[in-house]
């Protein structure tokens, strides 16, 4: 059969971010693709060395549209080592709080790109009308829907009032009923299973050999999050399940996607019980001192990694980011081999694609 | 972690590893650049260590230093350093594939050569870039288009 060459992209048709692709068809079916990244690279790590570690909060929440504040999270807590700063527990727990909602919205936020990819509009209404409730918890929280600007070096800059804790808890638990909601969709529809299962396939092996990380190692069968592996701000104290499946297609990311929600509701509400009182951040000083630090953070896609070095100036030395997407870009290739061009949507939609991550 | 560090001393019995620990668990050791590969073998060969986090690559002034950091339950960073007179080291793609973006990203960011990659093209910066390595201290960024500005309102 001939072989003929599809370009797609950079202005994508499915996803609003860009990314070309050069796939190879026989057919219908897809037989070798080539990708390129770098059409929003942005220069944030050389950016990043020119500006102080303060300024440096506001360029870090903008490498990422969706998870902002684990961005922030991770170069604090970075930038809290190095100078040896204690936070005070409760913008701790703040911290994490905000983490946990973030993951939700991601979540749903991804739920609806599915959906509306493979043409269930309904869920996709579904999932964007109950993500406003996070949304709205979020922004009565910060006073941003999906640019929190929380996070200080020493703390967090929000405090939460009986009120906010009142009302927050009721929010919480109507959300909770509509994933379930949506779990007994994904659960049970089989418009949706005929889709989703087999497809977008990634065997443990990739996983482990493309260093892959995140819900999609977890849907592989991959038992890995740091949030219990390697504890950062206050999940050693919350009590929550690691969500991991088997099947490795889309429909397992999927499941494994919202039941990490539910366990996130679960988190939420355990923070809003137990917060501690006291201050919520310490005053940091302008310098740092010279050294450098590793810090790892769970994002709603995977393990951020951050290495920050400092000369003793108030400027950093190297700030470099790695964000999930860019492991599951890697592997892209080899979930796009042998698929029915029908499919390629809901092949790029299940791994929960970042552009503006992976570029920085 | 002691386990690794004794395996890698005894393959290369005369570099000295300055084992540092880092904050967040993590452990730094420092390796001449033409061990390293064979030390990336034994890590993922003997000790199951295949989450390859990331290659950072940085110029200190003084060469350019490429850290592999590894993580499983605990960090564990890869340091060497490259003169500026031969930047050039074997690429790790042979034993973990998903090295890939992070060489190509130093190659195009730092200058470096990963002898061996499969595929050694630019994956972040244009195609036709000419403005040298971005991440080296000597880059001068572009001059930024001169804004046309406001006419002034009278």
């Amino acid at each position: 059969m001939t072989r003929m060459t599809i370009p797609i992209g950079p202005q994508h048709p499915l996803l609003k971010e860009p990314l070309s692709f050069l796939l190879s068809v026989e057919g219908e079916r897809v037989v070798d693709s080539a990708m390129r990244i770098g059409y929003v690279h942005r220069g944030i790590e050389r950016l990043c060395q020119q500006r102080t570690y303060i300024q440096n909060i506001h360029l870090l929440e903008r490498v990422c549209g969706i998870c902002s504040h684990i961005h922030t999270t991770t170069y604090c807590q970075g930038v809290e080592m190095l100078l040896g700063l204690e936070v005070p527990l409760r913008g701790l727990y703040l911290r994490t709080l905000l983490c946990e909602l973030e993951r939700i919205h991601s979540h749903l936020l991804w739920l609806g790109v599915l959906t509306k990819n493979i043409g269930f509009d309904t869920i996709f209404m579904y999932a964007w009308r109950d993500r406003e409730i996070v949304l709205d918890i979020m922004e009565d929280l910060s006073g941003g829907r999906v640019s929190h600007a929380v996070n200080l070096i020493g703390g967090v800059r929000i405090d939460i009032d009986e009120r906010q804790v009142a009302e927050t808890g009721p929010q919480l638990y109507d959300l909770a009923r509509q994933v379930q909601k949506l779990l007994g969709v994904i659960e049970n529809e089989q418009t949706f299973k005929v889709r989703t299962q087999k497809v977008g396939f990634i065997p443990p092996e990739h996983v482990r050999s493309y260093c892959m990380v995140g819900p999609v190692a977890r849907a592989s069968g991959t038992d890995v999050d740091l949030r219990r592996d390697a504890p950062y701000a206050v999940y050693d104290r919350l009590d929550f399940n690691v969500v991991t499946h088997q099947d490795g297609d889309v429909w397992a990311r999927t499941l494994v996607r919202m039941q990490e929600c539910v366990e996130s509701l679960r988190m939420c509400h355990q923070i809003l019980d137990e917060l501690p009182a006291g201050p919520t951040s310490v005053r940091a000083p302008r310098k740092v001192p010279a050294g450098e630090v590793v810090s790892r953070c769970e994002a709603p896609r995977g393990e951020v990694i951050y290495y920050i070095r400092s000369d003793g100036t108030e400027r950093p030395a190297r700030v470099k980011v790695r964000t999930p997407t860019l492991t599951s870009l890697m592997a892209l290739h080899e979930q796009l081999r042998d698929v029915n061009i029908a499919d390629v949507s809901v092949v790029l939609s299940g791994v929960d694609l970042c552009i503006a991550c992976a570029d920085r | 972690m002691d386990a690794i560090l004794n395996s890698l001393q005894l393959a290369f019995p005369d570099d000295e590893f300055e084992p540092r620990h880092v904050p967040f668990d993590e452990t730094f050791i420092t390796l001449p650049a033409n061990h390293l590969h064979a030390a990336v073998e034994i890590l993922v060969a003997q000790f199951d260590l295949h989450h390859l986090s990331t290659i950072t690559g940085q110029d200190t002034g003084d060469a350019i230093e490429l850290l592999y950091h590894f993580w499983r339950g605990k960090g564990l960073t890869l340091r060497t350093a490259l003169p500026y007179a031969s930047l050039s080291i074997a690429t790790v793609t042979d034993v973990i594939v998903g090295a890939a973006f992070y060489e190509r990203e130093i190659m195009e960011m730092l200058g470096v050569t990963f002898e061996g990659h499969p595929e050694p093209k630019p994956l972040f910066l244009p195609d036709d870039w000419a403005g040298g390595e971005p991440l080296r201290k000597t880059f001068v960024p572009l001059a930024e288009p001169e804004s046309p500005g406001k006419e002034p309102v009278e």
